[in-house]
């Protein structure tokens, strides 16, 4: 569907996030308008309205971005992308990172948090700084949040950069899958350790960490890549996959993912940022194709048991 | 209770550092060692672009701060990596002995694009009695929060009880005093605690001393120091703009007092530090230290022009 009232929902549909809301499966996505004179771009996050019974309807869209930019100076002054939401009560939450703009690397993110109490179509934020913040281990570029409680805890999984490469004049992070607990998803553990060890170099950036419940096991989708020269097919995302009993030791096993590129078409080029929802008995994963998703999102459907 | 002047007691000019621009030693911090005190501070270097990033040295004098005996000759701590908290410099550096380590509270700066910077906590640990500094993780261990949304610094750690506390500086706004104008940021002091002086938890947005000058006053440097049961604090203070070119609205010395580490009463006028026209800190007091050797309470600060020239002390008296 193309969208042309709406300057700021220009480019992207990144990250999707699913919220079951009555009759619709609302899709959050970010996306951004065009960027500025000096080829700077914001993001926002907005949503997409899929009908239930038939998910390639489209119903609604958002009519302005779920939350505003940040203030002067803030985290999230430049972007709020990417987020996940999860209700909790009468309220919705999105865990999201929020993007400011650094002298000598282009970007910093850090993750906050923010409250809905209209179904989810405006978020407010908690406070106007982070949820997690930078640590000792976790020095910059903490982002890709995604929110889950399990057995009445909450857990964050998210991404901390570990250090920039500088390669044909760009600086270039590398970051990798972490985990924080929390009783009430306000006040965060750090687990202090990276989930998922690299396979295909020593620097593989990881990001996305989706995790699902099925069939017993708890299952990590999620995407990966070489640390430069990414933006290529040989070397852009592919979705990665790993297995839990206990959400602490992860077993990686990519070749179970059940995804990769398509021979052809909007998703030949790179696959990344999954997530897998749950609706009416049937699994899908959402993910993003070519670009990192500058002309949409797709969907997936799960043929057979997970992993 | 009053401080005793005791002057200029270094002057970077009479005793140049091997490295930097031989202008500023900032926000001086003592370590006392059995046979000195050694004073951290900051100065600088410049980088291509003209821009200014700050260095720690070091200065030892004998123990009452009569005589220089000698300057470090190179930085204390390695500059930080690509796109770390202190890539671009490290200002202030407070210290803390802890049995045959030293703990260094670094302040880190690193620029920003829509204001000038942003500021973390960090901490080095020296294992040569503070001759040189290793970073204990390349990130802060003190850091933006959900109600201290940016510029944590100006972190000084005392052990009370057996546990750790932290006086530090976290903002509260980015503002611009005209449309088009860099924006200014306004700061105040507050308290995070820690049972082993690497993790901290934050009290989280609670402005621990009350404003003179109103919502927009800036608070920095917080040092705590004990005298007849009761905890002291000096910090500095100004106003949001025009502090740089106006002294009646640059930094000066403020104070407050607690029987019980968690509720502040602000008395300025207590300690007693007025400035003398002309002298070295006639316009601008900031940046305190007070630390205790030989039975004597000093105070170590900046004077004019943040410190351009050097640092003065003063002693408690009365």
């Amino acid at each position: 569907m193309a969208v042309h009232d709406r300057p700021w929902l220009k480019e992207f549909a990144q990250a999707p996030s699913a919220l079951i809301c009555g009759d619709v499966v609302r899709i959050y996505f970010s996306c951004r308008p065009p960027a500025d004179a000096a080829g700077q771009y914001v993001s926002h996050s907005a949503y997409v309205d899929l009908d239930r019974a038939d998910l390639f309807t489209i119903r609604a869209v958002a009519e302005a971005p779920i939350l505003p930019l940040g203030q002067t100076g803030t985290f999230d002054e430049f972007g709020v992308y990417p987020v996940s939401v999860i209700r909790h009560g009468d309220e919705v939450r999105a865990y999201y990172a929020g993007w400011t703009r650094c002298e000598s690397v282009p970007f910093n993110t850090a993750i906050g948090c923010a409250v809905s109490r209209d179904g989810g179509m405006r978020f407010e934020r908690l406070g106007p700084g982070p949820i997690l913040p930078y640590g000792p281990d976790e020095p910059f570029v903490m982002s890709g949040p995604k929110v889950r409680v399990f057995g009445g805890t909450w857990y964050l999984f998210y991404i901390a950069g570990r250090s920039w490469k500088m390669h044909g004049g760009r600086a270039e992070p590398v970051y990798r899958i972490r985990m924080a607990t929390s009783p009430d998803g306000l006040t965060w553990t750090k687990a202090g350790r990276d989930l998922i060890p690299p396979r295909i170099e020593p620097d593989e950036a990881q990001a996305s960490p989706d995790v699902f419940f099925a069939d017993g096991r708890y299952h990590m989708h999620f995407c990966y890549r070489y640390s430069t020269d990414y933006r290529s097919h040989e070397r852009g995302y592919r979705i990665g996959y790993a297995w839990s009993d206990d959400l602490v030791t992860w077993t990686r096993a990519d070749e179970r993912a059940g995804l990769d590129v398509s021979a052809e078409g909007w998703d030949a080029q790179m696959v990344s940022y999954p997530h897998v929802f749950a609706v009416d008995g049937r699994t899908y994963l959402a993910y993003l194709g070519n670009d990192v998703g500058r002309g949409g999102f797709g969907l997936a459907v799960l043929d057979g048991p997970m992993g | 209770m009053r401080w005793e002047r005791l002057g200029l007691v270094f002057d970077l000019q009479a005793h140049p550092l091997p490295f930097g621009i031989g202008a500023f030693a900032q926000g001086p911090q003592a370590l006392v060692l059995d046979d000195r005190v050694r004073v951290y501070f900051s100065t600088r270097s410049r980088d291509p672009d003209g821009k200014y990033r700050s260095l720690v040295a070091f200065a030892d004098f004998t123990r009452d701060l009569s005589a220089v005996l000698g300057v470090s000759q190179s930085p204390v701590i390695e500059p930080g990596g690509l796109g770390t908290f202190d890539e671009h410099g490290i200002f202030p550096m407070t210290v803390l002995a802890q049995g045959d380590r030293v703990f260094g509270y670094t302040t880190g700066w690193s620029r920003r694009v829509s204001v000038s910077v942003e500021t973390g906590i960090g901490l080095a640990i020296s294992r040569d009695g503070g001759l040189t500094f290793t970073r204990h993780g390349t990130g802060p261990v003190l850091s933006a929060t959900l109600n201290e949304p940016f510029l944590v610094g100006d972190g000084i750690v005392r052990v009370i009880g057996g546990r750790f506390h932290m006086w530090y500086i976290f903002g509260t706004q980015w503002t611009r005093p005209a449309p088009g104008a860099e924006a200014e940021r306004v700061y105040k002091i507050g308290h995070a605690t820690s049972a082993d002086g690497i993790a901290w938890v934050k009290e989280d947005g609670r402005r621990i001393v009350p404003d003179r000058l109103g919502p927009t006053e800036c608070q920095a440097l917080p040092t705590v120091f004990d005298r007849d049961g009761r905890h002291h604090m000096v910090f500095c203070y100004r106003e949001q703009v025009g502090f740089r070119t106006d002294p009646a609205r640059g930094y000066r010395l403020g104070h407050a007092w607690s029987d019980d580490l968690a509720t502040w009463t602000r008395d300025d006028a207590m300690p007693g530090l007025p400035g003398g026209p002309g002298a070295w800190d006639g316009a601008m007091q900031c940046y305190p230290n007070a630390f205790t050797c030989d039975g004597a309470t000093y105070l170590l600060y900046n004077g004019d022009a943040f410190g351009r020239f050097g640092f003065g002390a003063a002693r408690l008296v009365g």
